[in-house]
Formats: C-alpha cells, structure tokens, sequence
C-alpha cells in the first residue's frame, strides 16, 4: 500500500484525472472520427494509473491490456470501416440537443445514488472530525496480492460468474466468424498421411532421353 | 508495490521510442516552399479521379477479433495460477470447464478455416 500525504495525494489524483475527463470530453467534441476513437486511450491510460493509485495492481494492468488493446482496438477497426471523407462532417450539435440533454441529466441525477457526502464528499464542508482508520491486522501478518485475492474466490465461490463470460466469449467468437468470414479462394491444403503413404518407386519413373531424338 | 518501479523505466523508454520516429520527419517534411500542387496525387498529369484508398477488407477486423476472444482466456488464467491452494481441485476443475468452453470455439475456428492466410 501506498503511503501518501494529503498534498501528494491531491495532487497524484488530479495529474491522473484532468486528462481523463478531458479525453472523455474530447472524444464527444472531435472532428475527425479518428480522433475520437484514439481519445479513450488516455482515459484508459489516466484510469489504470488512478486504479494503481488506489493499490488495485492487477486490475491496472488488466485495464491497459484489454481496454487499450482490445476495446479501443476494436473501436478504431469499426472506424476504420468507414469510408469517411473529412469533408462530409457536418457541426450540427444543437440537433442532438433535446435528447442527449435528457440522458446527461439523467446520467447526472444518477451519480447521487453514488457519490454519498460521507465517503466522497461534493460539498467542501469543513470536517473536524478524524476519519476513522480501520486496520486490518491480517493484512500486516502477510498480505496478499491482489491476483490471490481474485483467484481465492472467481474460481470457487464465484464460479458461475466465471462461467458465463467464457460462454460469452464462445458466442462472440462464433458470431464474429460467422458474420466476417467469406471464402475468397481455398487454400491448398496436404494431407501428410497420404504423403508419407506416397511410395515413390510407383510415382516416379525413370527415363532416359536418346540423344539423337531430342 | 515497489516492483512497479521498472515500470517507469519502461515508460519514458517507450515513450522516446515511438515519438522519436514520429517527430523526426517534421523538420525535413513540407516547408514554405510548398504549394498545393505539389502535395496533390500524380496521375500522369490529369486531375486526380478519386480517392486511393480502397474498400477495407472485413478480415482484418476478423484478426482483430481473433485475438480478443482469447485476451480475457489468459487473463483469467492469471488470478487462477497464482492461487491453486487456496482453490481446491473444484477451482481448478472450473478453470478446465472455462477453457474447454474456449477450445471449442477455436476448434471451429480452426475448422472453418477462419485463420487460414488466405
């Protein structure tokens, strides 16, 4: 765990997040399409540093390796399906106005049933009272990694929760090859028991040529 | 939590190794001596008739695919190696039930013939 003071702290924690929310913001407000796929990258990269901060290892990297290289990935390839001229973009934001302006307010009334003044307060009201430190004397015994804490319970507690993704993922990869594949040409293929069967004293005869006929 | 400090090695390294070639050409790219004309595609003198790119091809994004599907496979099996005693052979045996969940569908992948190079 880390041990911060409360200015190294606010400042770790806002370098990590203004980037972030500005990314965020950015990927809405961009021109180029592109652009706007590449911004999450930041947010990403912003997010798995604040995940660090908060001494969640594993999931930190977790975050790079599938949020950048495969969510992000994925949305630069759709992107990419486009054929899209920069001259076609037209800035007509005010036409989204009406229903996009219901779904932020609804987003934001949201995040009251997250953000409880006691743990994460909105208001800077002036506390005088210590918060109260709860020390898990286990933890200072032999502290575990955050990969064992997983591993403990995804794989037997928490097994069907397990499950169900990789049946996700074999759904996914069905679809995918499913929807994507078209057999171009086939591939010429061998079968290596039928070569190796091949005798060659029947395949392969000798000639000699006469010199005189060519 | 000290054995992330590598790690910031790793990232101005990485930083310089890919910025480097990127920003390097901007000195020698166009300057003021350039002019619109000179940008535009040759094409034997007409004007040019389009655009060069062509349609792209839905395979490259089955690749990219391809490789997603067993991105979270290995990232599953990384909380589960570290902790088999704590995991009795049921979580062991959960983890091959995930993994043969897996293998079929790359099994017909592989039949199908999804990954073939042509």
């Amino acid at each position: 765990k880390f041990h911060f003071r409360e200015v190294e702290r606010t400042m770790i924690l806002s370098v990590l997040s203004s980037p972030a929310l500005v990314s965020g913001l950015m990927v809405v407000r961009a021109k180029n399409p592109v652009h706007s796929v590449l911004f999450p990258i930041p947010v990403f990269r912003n997010t798995s540093g604040l995940l660090l901060f908060l001494g969640l290892d594993f999931f930190a990297m977790i975050f790079l390796v599938v949020h950048i290289g495969a969510i992000a990935v994925s949305f630069l390839f759709v992107v990419m399906m486009f054929n899209i001229q920069i001259a076609e973009i037209h800035e007509e934001v005010l036409r989204y106005l009406p229903v996009s302006g219901i779904i932020g307010l609804l987003f934001w009334w949201e995040m009251f049933f997250i953000l409880d003044n006691e743990s994460i307060p909105l208001l800077p009201t002036k506390r005088n009272t210590t918060s109260l430190r709860y020390t898990v004397y286990a933890e200072k015994v032999r502290s575990w990694t955050n990969l064992e804490t997983l591993g403990n319970l995804l794989y037997t507690y928490y097994f069907v929760w397990f499950l169900v993704p990789s049946l996700i993922l074999l759904v996914a990869m069905i679809g995918a090859i499913v929807l994507t594949m078209h057999r171009t040409t086939t591939v010429k293929r061998q079968d290596v028991f039928r070569r190796n069967a091949i005798d060659s004293r029947r395949t392969i005869m000798r000639r000699t040529t006469d010199p005189l006929t060519i | 939590m000290s054995e992330f400090e590598p790690i910031s090695f790793y990232l101005v390294s990485c930083s310089l190794v890919s910025l480097i070639p990127l920003g390097l050409p901007f000195p020698f790219s166009s300057n003021s001596w350039t002019y619109p004309e000179k940008l535009s595609a040759y094409e034997c003198g007409f004007d040019p008739s389009g655009d060069a790119r062509s349609r792209f091809d839905i395979r490259f994004y089955l690749v990219s695919i391809l490789f997603i599907i067993p991105d979270p496979e290995v990232t599953f099996s990384f909380p589960w190696a570290v902790s088999p005693n704590k995991i009795d052979p049921f979580g062991s045996w959960s983890m091959m039930a995930f993994l043969l969940i897996l293998t079929i569908g790359s099994l017909y992948e592989w039949k199908r013939g999804a990954s073939d190079r042509e």
